[in-house]
């Protein structure tokens, strides 16, 4: 397991998606895989610094693992607290440009991953974890 | 992120969005600011070279398709129903705005999204500027 802690904003999220692809790389997922699961933790990750925290200041906590054939993705955070599985699904019949921002983002999540689960942690927060299956054997 | 512009004359002007860098929510308002830009100054045709992109999230693929709306808006022939419909349908392709050389990620994220069906994209500049 490897995880990072960083201040939500919108420049980390460059550091977040090289984190998970350098340790997705290291737990030998496959390219797809992990270009797809570094689609959805950005788009997770924008959804919380933009309309979670909304300018204010807290963090994101980041953690990669493989649970044997499945590259697992968490992402922990203080903001207020959200559950974006429960969000509607996209209203297709809308122009893009006037679907509400965050809405696409969350549509993509769900497209690129496998499953996307949500749960309150003990500490009261958010914890969003986004599962994505690999080809072939990941290294535990 | 970059954006180099260039016009271009093919049987139309053409305006060249040659971008470098993420297209995401810490840029896609300069790449809004610049469309408008371009617009006001009499663009009519873009085309967005995406070569260089290797990352666009949902907030890029909101920025392009109001650049597409904005394109639109132009009264240029193109009734609301006659659109609405072929955007329905999947017949439409707009005229004034088009995609050259997104990489296969990027390309994956505007099929997702369903940008593909009606935004034409190119995979070499010349025959894009030709096409408009």
């Amino acid at each position: 397991m490897a995880s990072i802690r960083v201040v939500a904003e919108l420049p980390n999220l460059a550091v977040i998606r090289r984190f998970v692809e350098e340790t997705a790389t290291a737990l030998k997922a496959d390219r797809d895989a992990i270009d797809d699961m570094i689609q959805a933790v950005d788009e997770s990750a924008t959804n919380i610094i933009v309309h979670g925290y909304r300018d204010q200041p807290g963090h994101i906590e980041i953690e990669v693992i493989q649970e044997g054939n499945v590259l697992v993705v968490r992402l922990r955070d203080q903001a207020p607290l959200f559950d974006p599985t429960r969000a509607p699904p996209s209203d297709v019949t809308l122009p893009l440009e006037r679907r509400p921002f965050g809405e696409l983002g969350i549509h993509l999540t769900r497209r690129f991953t496998d499953s996307v689960t949500y749960r309150i942690t003990s500490e009261g927060g958010n914890e969003l974890t986004l599962r994505k299956k690999v080809k072939g054997e990941g290294n535990k | 992120m970059e954006i180099m512009v260039s016009h271009q004359q093919g049987r139309v002007p053409v305006t060249v969005f040659r971008i470098k860098g993420d297209l995401n929510a810490e840029t896609y308002e300069q790449f809004q600011a610049q469309v408008q830009q371009a617009f006001q100054t009499g663009t009519r045709c873009l085309l967005l070279d995406l070569a260089e992109v290797p990352y666009v999230s949902s907030y890029g693929i909101r920025a392009i398709s109001q650049a597409f709306a904005w394109l639109r808006d132009t009264g240029q022939g193109e009734s609301d129903t006659a659109v609405s419909k072929g955007l329905r349908d999947g017949s439409f392709k707009s005229p004034h705005l088009k995609l050259l050389n997104p990489s296969r990620q990027v390309l994956q994220v505007l099929t997702m999204a369903g940008i593909d069906m009606f935004l034409e994209i190119h995979s070499n500049l010349q025959e894009a500027i030709g096409s408009f």
